[in-house]
């Protein structure tokens, strides 16, 4: 996926202004960035939620607008944060969900597999027939990402999946979208609020500032003081752990 | 995938079905006098119209009230509290008003009917189609909004009948308070085609309400094309309405009742049986009732004035006991 010049304005203010990256294949790329830099606009565009007002995203040789809605969907997946399920659901229902591309209301023999893989994959089992609603924000984020992994897209973008997650739940939500990259071969772009989780668990970050990029590489390049700093305008410390670079800001 | 809940919902509507047939053969012959041919084709020749409108009626409201619930993602708005069936009227006036009421288009039932079918599928795709990409689907800026507009709709409907000239008014008067004792049955086959093309129309639209449910973020994520189903399908719901409110005149809470109660027997997402039971639900009520008010109360109170009381009652009951909005 390429993204040339992407800009976006709201109100004549640009957001998001010229924006161009690669997004390389089969690995965890965070989006990081303070409040207002862009990164959840770049975020929108790129899985077509949002419209932009100039540039291009190539998704496979062609712009992200002329892909047909239903074929774009078997190839790239988007979680947003705002899920409101007016419905009653039970979990196995919402992951079949993740099925409608390929099979429309439909299931077939080889969905009902996808289903109950997706669903033990996020060991959620025993939750299979309790509705959504009855579940704890960490059970119910869960259950969204199996409905993302029945949708079974090469491409999964998930927008601040650790939001409103204690840090049990982050930490285990990071593992799983590390376990998606390496075991499912997927690419996987997130949008980050904590620096940390971006460092350990993604194979690159792209930086925003401003609604510009203001750092692109792999997380050693741009995990550096003087990079976070500029970027956050505090003062950024980075230990090593486990050979990663972790900062601490204060 | 057919889990417990789909049987068991299979079950309910044939129940419901059958409730609904029961409601439907006794309309049709409590009272009648089966020894006399002629007093009996006399009744039949009375009741059957409204009866079929009674149905069609529960199946417009019934099918556009939860359409449009799923289309909001909110079950305690119906189109009737957004002014609906107020702009039908306004919009009936008017093409009387304009037209007079020795042009063709007040005299003949359908197309009268046409004419109105159409400035409203305009007028109401341009204002509420506005309305909801404007407040962002926002449901309580749109009830809001929908209040204000109701009255402003009857407001500029009376201005209208006010300056009418007395004559034309009273013609007017016998298509415009059309009730359930004053069916408009005259439009009984051209609603019946109204109602099959749209099915047939907009079958893929429909199919996607299930997804459509999970909001306007997973439903493009799930390869919906969500801004024109939305307005195919608002398309449909205004449709409807207009159907339902020219035959029986307007009737606010019945929507809302009926798509409530079919959302709180099944329990489900699938919007197929949603649907369903919702008409039926429509049916039982509203012949149901109607069997009630001609021979129990014998006409002394319509059914609007029941549906109005108890939809009033369930509708506070909504907002307070079982959720909040």
């Amino acid at each position: 996926m390429i993204i040339k010049e992407l800009t976006k304005k709201y109100d004549g203010k640009p957001v998001v202004d010229s924006v161009s990256f690669e997004i390389p294949k089969g690995k965890v790329i965070s989006l990081i960035g303070p409040n207002g830099a862009g990164k959840s606009t770049v975020m929108g565009i790129i899985s077509r939620l949002v419209a932009r007002d100039s540039g291009m995203v190539d998704f496979q040789g062609e712009d992200i607008g002329r892909w047909k809605s239903k074929k774009l969907s078997k190839k790239l997946a988007i979680l947003t944060q705002n899920n409101h399920i007016q419905m009653k659901l039970t979990v196995q229902e919402l992951v079949a969900f993740g099925r409608f591309p390929h099979s429309g209301n439909r299931l077939g023999k080889e969905d009902m597999e996808m289903i109950d893989r997706a669903i033990s994959y996020m060991e959620l089992e025993e939750f299979r027939d309790r509705y959504i609603d009855e579940l704890s924000g960490g059970q119910r984020q869960r259950a969204l990402i199996a409905m993302v992994i029945a949708q079974d897209t090469e491409y999964v973008l998930l927008d601040e999946p650790t939001n409103n997650l204690d840090i049990y739940h982050a930490t285990n939500m990071m593992k799983i979208v590390r376990r998606l990259c390496d075991e499912l071969g997927k690419t996987v772009v997130l949008v980050l609020h904590e620096i940390n989780y971006a460092a350990f668990y993604s194979d690159y970050i792209c930086a925003f500032a401003n609604g510009r990029i203001a750092k692109f590489g792999t997380v050693e390049e741009v995990m550096t003081k003087e990079n976070l700093s500029e970027i956050y305008k505090v003062d950024f410390e980075i230990q090593r752990i486990q050979g990663k670079p972790l900062s601490i800001y204060y | 995938m057919k889990t417990k809940i789909y049987y068991a919902n299979i079950r309910k509507l044939t129940v419901m079905s059958v409730l609904a047939v029961i409601a439907m053969g006794a309309y049709m012959l409590v009272d009648v006098n089966f020894n006399n041919e002629r007093l009996f084709a006399y009744a039949m020749e009375i009741r059957a119209p409204k009866l079929a409108v009674m149905v069609i009626t529960a199946f417009a409201i019934g099918g556009a009230s939860l359409i449009f619930q799923s289309v909001i993602s909110n079950t305690i708005v119906t189109p009737c509290l957004l002014g609906m069936n107020s702009l039908y009227t306004l919009i009936h006036t008017a093409v009387i008003f304009f037209a007079g009421s020795t042009s063709m288009l007040a005299n003949n039932a359908n197309l009268s009917f046409a004419a109105d079918l159409i400035i409203m599928g305009v007028t109401a795709m341009l204002i509420y189609g506005w309305l909801f990409k404007k407040t962002n689907y926002n449901v309580l800026y749109v009830l809001l909004i929908g209040t204000v507009l109701t009255s402003f709709f009857s407001s500029m409907q009376s201005t209208l009948t006010r300056v009418m000239d007395p004559n034309e008014y009273d013609n007017l008067l016998s298509t415009l308070v059309a009730s359930f004792s004053n069916v408009n049955s005259e439009i009984i086959i051209f609603s019946l085609v109204i109602l099959a093309l749209l099915i047939f129309v907009l079958r893929k639209d429909l199919a996607l309400l299930n997804v459509i449910t999970l909001g306007r973020q997973q439903a493009i994520n799930l390869g919906v094309d969500y801004d024109k189903t939305i307005r195919r399908l608002l398309l449909g719901v205004v449709s409807c309405i207009a159907v339902a409110t020219a035959m029986v005149g307007p009737i606010s809470f019945l929507g809302l009742i009926i798509a409530n109660l079919a959302r709180q027997l099944l329990q489900t997402y699938r919007h197929g049986q949603l649907i369903l039971g919702s008409a039926l639900f429509g049916v039982i009520v509203l012949v149901g009732g109607q069997l009630i008010v001609e021979h129990v109360f014998t006409y002394t109170i319509p059914v609007s004035v029941f549906i109005t009381v108890g939809g009033g009652i369930y509708f506070l009951y909504l907002l307070l006991v079982r959720r909040r909005v």
